[in-house]
């Protein structure tokens, strides 16, 4: 009897699991739909704006910007990491934090100093577990990101880069490619290494030879315009982070309410088992008994 | 016909704010403000803040832009900005 009614309450507990895990499954869902909608809205933007600078830009003019010098040697290098601030979304913190440290190391290999800027709880967490100092903590980045919070984040680095303190700056964040699909990815937003074919294809072609009335003149314009890149490419780092987050814990909640599944199977049939079993013993206790009787 | 008109696009970082066809663009750039009709020169120009139109057949659409960026080549009018709103 005792078995049965453990089993019963097994199969209450794991129900109740999975009404939960499906529940967030579904609310993942409705907001990954909302944050690959901001995906899909911020790339006319950035890709625009890469073509004009790819096209403003030549080999010459890199010496004469501090966004885009290339140091030769990188004495030291801001690391901005983006995690999120809640779990339950598979590994999907894991390997963001992963592709940092690998980042880290990699960097220090070549004498390079590291500082890191972590954004979300996740991250920040393992960091101070594992004793690594951090240059800077934010959890309150919202769910729903605005350029604001790409400036906040990276203002203050890229001018630091500018007055040459830094020489590198990398953002790793997850990489929006489907919402099964969300790599970690290492982008390098410092200094600004505008889109190469996109250059190329200017350097060679009718955009050269038009011949753009440029006002008030390139170098205004790429100074006006380096900053917004920059800031524009954290800006697409964080929503694509955002929608990756929420992919990664519609497929980790799909997963688990499966599994739930799978184990609710396996327990009813334990429980019938017993219950049949039991049954069986006390008819078979009953002809027993009546059979001593005659 | 295709040519008859300018195609517009006005784009922010988190959307697309218009794009279509328009007969003409006035822009509020750096240093005044800037009409932009068909086969103008290809341009490329900051822009100030102020209130940038679009005129299509008479009837006009007003924007509020802050900073950013025009761009114009062949008759194709790429307005990218921070901030920009209808009006």
């Amino acid at each position: 009897m005792a078995k049965s009614q453990d089993i019963k309450r097994r199969i209450r507990s794991v129900e109740k699991t999975r009404q939960i895990t499906r529940t967030m499954e579904m609310v993942a869902t409705s907001k990954l739909k909302k944050m690959s909608d901001l995906v899909h809205a911020a790339r006319p933007y950035s890709e625009r704006l890469g073509e004009v600078i790819g096209r403003l830009t030549d080999p010459e003019l890199r010496e004469r910007y501090p966004l885009l010098r290339q140091p030769e040697t990188a004495r030291r290098a801001a690391v901005l990491l983006l995690t999120s601030n809640r779990g339950l979304a598979g590994a999907f913190n894991v390997n963001l934090i992963r592709e940092a440290r690998q980042l880290m190391q990699r960097l220090r290999k070549d004498g390079t100093e590291v500082e890191l800027h972590v954004v979300g709880k996740k991250g920040i967490g393992y960091f101070r577990f594992q004793g690594v100092e951090m240059a800077s903590r934010r959890m309150d980045v919202p769910d729903r990101r605005e350029p604001e919070h790409a400036a906040e984040l990276v203002d203050e680095l890229r001018e630091r880069f500018a007055a040459e303190a830094l020489d590198a700056v990398y953002v790793v964040y997850a990489q929006y490619r489907s919402a099964l699909s969300t790599p970690p990815r290492t982008l390098k937003v410092l200094p600004v290494e505008p889109p190469q074919e996109k250059a190329d294809e200017a350097a060679g072609s009718r955009a050269a030879e038009a011949n753009y009335i440029l006002s008030p003149g390139a170098d205004a314009i790429l100074n006006e315009l380096l900053p917004l890149y920059v800031r524009n490419s954290v800006y697409r780092a964080l929503v694509e982070t955002a929608a990756a987050e929420q992919g990664a814990r519609r497929t980790a909640m799909k997963n688990a309410t499966d599994n739930a599944g799978d184990i609710l199977d396996n327990l009813r049939r334990t429980y019938n088992r017993a219950r049949q079993a039991q049954i069986t013993q006390e008819i078979a206790e009953i002809v027993g008994g009546a059979a001593a009787l005659e | 016909m295709a040519a008859q008109r300018l195609s517009v696009a006005l784009i922010t970082a988190q959307s697309t704010v218009y794009e279509g066809e328009a007969d003409m663009v006035v822009a509020p750039a750096w240093d005044g403000e800037l009409g932009i009709l068909r086969g103008h020169a290809p341009l490329m120009a900051l822009l100030g803040s102020g209130e940038m139109r679009i005129t299509r057949g008479g009837a006009e659409e007003r924007f509020f832009v802050a900073g950013g960026f025009l761009q114009v080549a062949d008759d194709v009018v790429s307005v990218l900005s921070e901030t920009a709103e209808k009006r």
